[in-house]
């Protein structure tokens, strides 16, 4: 008897131990936090897969009763009532983000190579002036880029509304920056001493950066890829400013479209909201170590 | 002696075309990118500048280059403009909205930043799976999560947030909570805050996991509570990093437009800079009113940094 209250006194001693209220309070932190970040999410994701009627109802329905394709069916099957056709807007997402983010690296890694390896006048003054691009609003460049390149496409002959081209020349623009930082402050890392060897033994500069210093490279270029793709993929204004055809519209602007349509469907604008979020989340969790580490150390504008 | 000094120079020579075949194949590689970020970025900034002191709309838009001189009429405009100037307690205007917007949203993504850094310090299990998602909100599209918001706020009985303060008697009739004047400016800060507190947890927390551990444990031995750690080691070492961040997502605050556009529209007392200068140029299509807005918001950037270099900068140096 008296052994048994003994066992139990340790027992509840050890969960008092346990749950101190240091423990507690984090617990109960971390809880909210977690609370506060996933619902959103949970929620976009839910009501992506309800029915008109569930949305309409007279209280939020927070679990689906089943998964409706209603929302799904409107985006993308051409007998739905309003069909949306936002496989078209999906292609021109990627089609806009992909070539971005594939020259922004190609770019990036010629120019920060020269401004990290090679001397030259006037390399301190271009870093500072690519970075100067930090403290420009977008909103204040786009006034003088509309009527430029509206100028320059009158007397070349080109369009400049609704030109995938030019809205990726704009994203290039923004992002280059950005990415020759992050680049230069990673071929810093890199050992001279490891290319000084490959040029002495006989290797010409630009062979030294294709064989050595750019498999070196790859996980910066992968996280400047991703990082250019992600603000490509995610951007607003831009395109809501120089995309005026539904057609050519990409997915956020669309987006927009749908959510401002005079019979509000949440169901759908949800559906869009979770096919957009979902590859960027994907890759973001794939190549999560790579990414933070570049996060902290380039401090992507956003 | 003759022909050493033939070498030499010959040496000297070699190395000189080297120096200057390097510094060519450098400009060659860098060129695209200069090219793109001048033409598309620099030269603009100048011509906006060029823009705001002249008559621009959608009649002369083709030809830019011969509008009407207008001299300081854009930013008299501008600085006359209700929507600009602060009028009362009720309609503070977009100068000073915008400086109480980007201020405290800073502050609350510092405060909130730092309080998941501590919670994501300690050794847990699945650590690197909360840092994973702790970081869902700053790499989402703003469009979706803007909406999503939007929707949560729905001013029907069926939004969410109507629901659940109905449900706890804390409301008795819905609300439209974005379109409340007083109220919106909080819940985009709120937003703002929610959104981007990942980007100063992830800073602090690369700057929480150098701190020395010897510094707290000669605390602990000289008696020191967890407070007092945190009060005389955490929150020194990690001044600088604070600073950093305070001043960048200022800086981006400050010029943030998509945000409080698909938010509120930049209506009921959330109007700032960016969308105002937004409406201006596409709203009435007066490009030169909208480029001096721009203008007057980067002029107000470049001195507050001139200001805070001066000070700021000077006293931490110290």
């Amino acid at each position: 008897m008296a052994e048994r209250t003994l066992v139990k006194r340790s027992f509840l001693d050890q969960l008092a131990l346990h749950l101190s209220w240091n423990r507690l309070l984090f617990a109960l932190g971390f809880f909210i936090f977690i609370a506060m970040i996933l619902f959103p999410f949970y929620w976009m994701v839910s009501s992506s897969f309800k029915s008109g009627a569930e949305i309409a109802g007279r209280a939020p329905v927070y679990f689906p009763s089943s998964l409706q394709l209603d929302a799904y069916r409107e985006l993308f099957d051409p007998a739905s009532p309003h069909f949306q056709n936002f496989s078209k807007n999906i292609l021109n997402s990627i089609l806009i983000s992909v070539p971005t983010a594939l020259l922004a690296v190609i770019l990036s890694t010629m120019g920060s190579y020269a401004i990290a390896r090679l001397t030259f006048k006037g390399r301190g003054f271009m870093l500072n002036s690519i970075l100067i691009v930090y403290l420009f609003p977008g909103i204040l460049l786009i006034i003088p880029l509309f009527a430029l390149l509206s100028q320059l496409g009158n007397s070349l002959g080109f369009q400049v509304q609704d030109n995938l081209n030019v809205l990726m020349l704009t994203y290039l623009a923004q992002t280059l920056p950005v990415a020759l930082y992050m680049l230069t402050n990673y071929f810093h890392t890199i050992p001279v001493e490891i290319e000084e060897a490959a040029l002495i033994d006989g290797c010409s500069r630009l062979q030294v950066i294709w064989r050595v210093t750019l498999p070196l490279a790859i996980p910066a270029l992968v996280t400047v890829g991703i990082y250019t793709f992600m603000i490509a993929w995610n951007e607003f204004l831009y395109a809501f400013v120089f995309l005026n055809d539904r057609s050519m519209f990409t997915m956020p602007i669309k987006l927009n479209t749908i959510f401002n349509d005079p019979s509000p469907r949440p169901n759908v604008v949800m559906a869009a909201s979770t096919i957009m979020t979902l590859p960027v989340i994907v890759l973001f969790l794939a190549f999560e170590r790579f990414l933070t580490q570049g996060l902290t150390a380039g401090g992507v504008k956003g | 002696m003759a022909t050493s000094s033939t070498s030499r120079r010959k040496l000297l020579n070699f190395k000189h075309s080297l120096a200057a075949s390097e510094a060519r194949l450098a400009w060659w590689l860098i060129l695209p990118t200069v090219l793109i970020v001048f033409g598309l970025v620099l030269f603009p900034a100048f011509f906006s500048i060029w823009i705001s002191f002249h008559d621009v709309g959608l009649k002369n838009l083709n030809d830019v280059f011969h509008a009407p001189w207008v001299g300081l009429d854009n930013y008299r405009l501008v600085f006359n403009d209700f929507a600009f100037k602060f009028e009362s307690l009720q309609n503070w205007g977009a100068a000073v909205t915008t400086v109480v917007y980007s201020v405290l949203s800073t502050i609350f993504v510092l405060l909130i930043g730092l309080l998941a850094a501590l919670l994501l310090n300690r050794k847990f299990i699945g650590r690197g799976i909360a840092r994973g998602i702790f970081l869902f909100p700053y790499i989402a599209p703003v469009v979706s999560v803007a909406f999503v918001w939007r929707w949560l706020l729905d001013p029907r009985p069926s939004g969410v947030l109507n629901h659940i303060l109905i449900s706890l008697g804390l409301l008795e009739n819905a609300r439209a909570f974005l379109a409340t004047r007083g109220l919106a400016i909080w819940l985009v800060i709120l937003f703002q805050a929610w959104r981007y507190f990942p980007f100063a947890m992830l800073m602090l927390l690369a700057r929480l996991q150098a701190i020395d551990e010897a510094l707290y444990e000669a605390a602990s031995v000289d008696g020191a509570s967890i407070w007092q750690k945190f009060l005389f080691i955490t929150l020194p070492e990690l001044r600088y990093v604070m600073g950093a961040i305070f001043l960048l997502r200022l800086l981006w605050t400050f010029n943030k437009f998509d945000d409080i556009w698909l938010l509120t529209g930049g209506g009921y007392g959330t109007n700032v800079l960016p969308v105002l200068t937004f409406q201006f140029s596409f709203g009435s299509f007066d490009f030169g009113k909208g480029s001096a807005t721009a203008m007057i918001q980067l002029v107000a950037l470049i001195l507050f940094l001139a200001i805070y270099a001066s000070t700021v900068m000077r006293q931490s140096g110290e």
